[in-house]
C-alpha cells in the first residue's frame, strides 16, 4: 500500500469531519446552556439542508446568501423551539430526553409531508478537483471544509469575546451564579438553543450540495457528533475539532483495511475506548 | 340542505339497486383489500413509490370499471400501503400488520431483498400470495411457492449485460462492483462477480457499503487504487449510485460506468450531475419512450406522466404488470382463494403490459416463479435515457 494512498485516505477522512465538529458543537453548546441533550438537533441540520434547497437550487439565491440564511432561519427555529418546547426542560435530562425524541419524528414526518420523501438535489456551487503531489483534492469539499473552519472561528470570538457570548459560559458554568449577577437566564437559554441549532442548520447547508438533502438526513451526523463530543470531551470545542480530527483519521484509514461495517464500528470503539480510559474525554474537564 | 343531501342519497340507492351488475361503478358490495410494501423514505425511497403508483393505477382502472368480477362477485380494490424504510425489521412489522390487523390475502409489491425475506416469514405460512421486484436468490425457491418475482432480477440481467459489454466494448478488461451490504447488494454483486467471471473480465473490486452512507470517498478511495476499467454500481439504489458516481468523478475516475441493477436513472442523474451520470449502462431499467418497449409500455407511461408528472421507470411498469396478473389470476380461478389463485397463476401465461408474459426461472431457483421479458440495454447521454440494445435472458431464449 502506497504512502499517497494513505495519505489520500487520511485527508478523505478529514474533508467532512471540520462539517460534523459544527453539529457537535451545537449539540454541546446546548447541553452547557441547559443540561439537556437534544436528540432532534439532526433534525435541524435537515432543516439547513432544505433552506439550502429552496433558496438555492430552485430560487438561485447566491450560495454563502444561502448559507447566511440558513443559518438564520434554523437559528430562529431554535429560538422558538426552546421558548415552546424546552425552555421549562432546564436540568430535567429525562424528560428533554423524551420530549426531543418526539420532536425528532414530528420534524422528520412533517418533513415528508411538506417536502416529500425522496432525496433532494442540490446542485454543486463549486466543481472540480485539485490535484497536489498526486493526492486529489475535490473543490467543493475544500470550500465545505474552509467554511466550515470559519465558522467554528467565528463560534469561537462570539463565545470569547461578545457580551452574549460571555453571558452564555456564565450560564454553562453555573447558571446560579450568572443569575446573581444580573444575567437574564431564560434570554440566554433561548440565544443558546438558537445558536447551536444555527451550527446545525449551516452544517445542513453546507452539505446539501456535497450529499443531496432528504428528510432522514439528520440521523448520521447526529450520530457522528455524539461520537466527537464525547471522544474530544463535552463542552469543550478544542475537544470537539480534537475528536472530529480522530474520527475523520480513523474512518478514513479504517476504510483501506476494512469492510464498511467494520469502519462503523470503528468510531464507537473509540467512544467505548475513551469512557473506559478517561471518561470526561480527551480534552474534557473534570 | 341537510333534507336535499339525504334525498340525493336515497335516489342514488334506488338507481344502484336497479341498475344491474354489468353497470360500472355499481353492485360492489364487496371490498379486496390488497397490501403494497416498500421503502417510502430513505434513499430507496423512489422503489417504494414507484410499487405504489404502479398497484394504484392498475387499481384504479379495474374500481372504474366496475370492479374486479370473480366469479358472481364484484370487488372494489382497496390499497393498503406501509413504509418499512428498506429495513427488515420494519418490514416484517408492516408485514404483520398487512396479514393479521388489515387480514389481506395478497401483497403486491415489495422492494430491497433483506425486506422480502422478512416479509416471506410472514406471508407463506399463511399462505399469503406475495410479489415484489426483490434481488435475491434466495427470495425464490421451492420452499416459498407463494412468492413471486414481477421484475428481472441481476440472474437474469448481469450475464447477457456482460456479454454485450464484452462484444461492444472488448478494451474493458478489468471491473469493479460495489453495492449495498445487504442480501440484495451482496446477491447482485455475487451474480456480477459470477458473469465476469464466466466471460474472462478480471474482477478488480467486489465492494460494499452500509445503506444510508453519504461519503463514498474512503471506499471509493479503495476502489480506484484497484484500477478498474469499468465501475459497475451494481445494486446501489438511485440516490446512493448518483452519489457514488459523483465523488468518483471527483476522485478523477473517467471510465465506463454500469449499474446491473439501476432502476430509477432520473434520479441518478439529478444526483449525480449530467457529466458523472454521461454514458452509465443499465440493463434493469426501461426508457417508456423508447422503440424498444412495447406500445403498451410506452402507453402505460404516458398515463403515469399524466397522472404523477414524473416519467416511470422498470419498478412502476412491473409492479403494474404484477397487479394485472394477479387479478387476471383471481378471475381465471373464479375465487380469491390463494391455493386456487395459485393454480391459475401457474397454469398458462398471461397477456400484459410488457405484452406476453412467461414464468420461468427453474433452472436457477428451482420453481417457477421469476418473470420473463427481454433485457433492454439503455445508456444515459445527456441526461437523458436512450434504449441502445435489447437481448434475451438465458430462461426466455429457452
Amino acid at each position: 500500500m502506497s504512502i499517497d494512498l494513505l495519505v489520500q485516505a487520511l485527508l478523505n477522512g478529514f474533508g467532512l469531519a471540520m462539517v460534523y465538529v459544527l453539529v457537535a458543537l451545537g449539540l454541546t453548546l446546548i447541553f452547557s446552556i441547559l443540561e439537556i441533550i437534544n436528540f432532534a438537533h439532526g433534525e435541524f441540520y435537515m432543516l439547513g439542508g432544505y433552506v439550502t434547497y429552496y433558496a438555492y437550487a430552485l430560487f438561485g439565491l447566491n450560495y454563502f446568501a444561502t448559507l447566511g440564511l440558513a443559518i438564520l432561519t434554523v437559528g430562529v427555529a431554535g429560538v422558538v423551539a426552546e421558548r415552546l418546547i424546552f425552555h421549562d426542560l432546564r436540568g430535567k435530562a429525562l424528560n428533554a430526553f423524551i420530549v426531543s425524541l418526539g420532536l425528532l419524528w414530528v420534524m422528520q414526518a412533517g418533513a415528508q409531508l411538506a417536502f416529500g420523501v425522496l432525496d433532494k438535489p442540490v446542485p454543486s456551487a463549486f466543481s472540480g478537483i485539485v490535484r497536489v503531489l498526486g493526492l486529489v483534492i475535490s473543490v467543493e469539499r475544500l470550500v465545505v471544509t474552509l467554511s466550515a473552519i470559519v465558522l467554528i472561528i467565528a463560534l469561537y470570538l462570539f463565545l470569547r469575546l461578545s457580551r452574549p457570548g460571555r453571558a452564555m459560559r456564565a450560564v454553562a458554568q453555573d447558571a446560579d451564579a450568572a443569575a446573581l449577577q444580573g444575567v437574564n437566564i431564560e434570554a440566554v437559554s433561548a440565544l443558546g438553543f438558537g445558536v447551536g441549532c444555527a451550527l446545525a442548520g449551516g452544517a445542513g447547508g453546507l452539505l446539501a450540495p456535497v450529499f443531496a438533502v432528504s428528510p432522514a438526513m439528520g440521523a448520521l451526523p447526529v450520530v457522528k457528533a455524539f461520537i466527537i463530543i464525547i471522544v474530544g470531551g463535552m463542552g469543550s470545542l478544542p475537544g470537539a475539532v480534537l475528536g472530529g480530527l480522530l474520527l475523520g483519521g480513523v474512518e478514513g484509514l479504517g476504510a483501506l483495511f476494512m469492510g464498511s461495517a467494520a469502519v462503523n464500528i470503528l468510531g464507537f470503539l473509540m467512544v467505548i475506548a475513551v469512557l473506559l480510559v478517561r471518561p470526561r474525554g480527551i480534552v474534557g474537564g473534570a | 340542505m341537510r333534507i336535499r343531501g339525504g334525498i340525493a342519497a336515497v335516489v342514488m340507492m334506488a338507481l344502484a339497486a336497479t341498475a344491474g351488475t354489468t353497470t360500472p361503478g355499481a353492485a360492489q358490495d364487496k371490498t379486496l383489500t390488497i397490501g403494497v410494501l416498500g421503502p417510502l423514505s430513505g434513499g430507496a425511497a423512489s422503489y417504494g413509490v414507484e410499487l405504489v403508483r404502479g398497484a394504484e393505477m392498475r387499481a384504479d382502472e379495474i374500481n372504474k370499471g366496475g370492479g374486479l368480477k370473480v366469479g358472481s362477485d364484484v370487488y372494489r380494490i382497496k390499497l393498503v400501503s406501509y413504509d418499512h424504510k428498506a429495513l427488515a425489521a420494519d418490514a416484517a412489522t408492516a408485514a404483520n400488520k398487512l396479514v393479521f390487523q388489515d387480514k389481506v390475502k395478497y401483497i403486491i409489491g415489495n422492494a430491497v431483498g433483506a425486506t422480502c425475506n422478512a416479509v416471506q416469514t410472514v406471508t407463506e405460512p399463511e399462505k399469503v400470495l406475495f410479489s415484489f421486484v426483490c434481488w435475491g436468490t434466495s427470495n425464490l425457491g421451492p420452499d416459498k411457492p407463494h412468492s413471486f418475482r414481477a421484475m428481472l432480477s441481476q440472474w437474469e440481467v448481469a450475464e447477457p449485460f456482460y456479454r454485450w459489454v464484452k462484444e461492444k466494448h472488448p478494451q474493458i478488461k478489468r471491473v469493479a462492483a460495489i453495492s449495498p451490504n445487504d442480501t440484495s447488494g451482496k446477491d447482485t454483486n455475487t451474480a456480477v462477480v459470477k458473469a465476469l467471471k464466466g466471460l474472462g473480465f478480471e474482477v478488480a473490486a467486489d465492494e460494499y457499503y452500509e445503506r444510508g452512507t453519504k461519503d463514498f470517498y474512503p471506499v471509493l478511495t479503495k476502489i480506484l487504487a484497484a484500477k478498474p476499467d469499468m465501475l459497475d454500481v451494481a445494486a446501489a439504489p438511485p440516490g446512493e449510485a448518483g452519489l457514488i458516481l459523483k465523488q468518483a468523478r471527483e476522485l478523477g475516475f473517467k471510465g465506463p460506468k454500469g449499474w446491473t441493477a439501476g432502476v430509477n436513472p432520473v434520479t441518478l442523474v439529478a444526483i449525480a450531475g449530467k457529466e458523472a451520470a454521461e454514458g452509465v449502462w443499465s440493463p434493469a431499467n426501461i426508457n417508456v419512450k423508447s422503440d424498444f418497449v412495447s406500445a403498451t409500455v410506452r402507453r402505460f407511461g404516458e398515463e403515469y406522466e399524466k397522472r404523477y408528472k414524473e416519467v416511470p421507470g422498470v419498478i412502476a411498469v412491473a409492479n403494474y404488470a404484477a397487479f394485472d396478473v394477479f387479478t387476471k389470476a383471481m378471475q381465471d380461478a373464479r375465487s380469491l382463494d390463494t391455493d386456487r389463485v395459485l393454480a391459475a397463476l401457474t397454469q398458462k401465461p398471461f397477456d400484459t403490459v410488457w405484452g406476453r408474459l412467461v414464468l420461468g426461472g427453474k433452472e436457477t431457483y428451482g420453481i417457477d416463479r421469476q418473470f420473463l421479458y427481454p433485457v433492454v440495454i439503455s445508456e444515459i447521454r445527456d441526461g437523458k435515457v436512450v434504449d441502445i440494445a435489447q437481448v434475451l435472458p438465458a430462461a426466455l431464449k429457452k
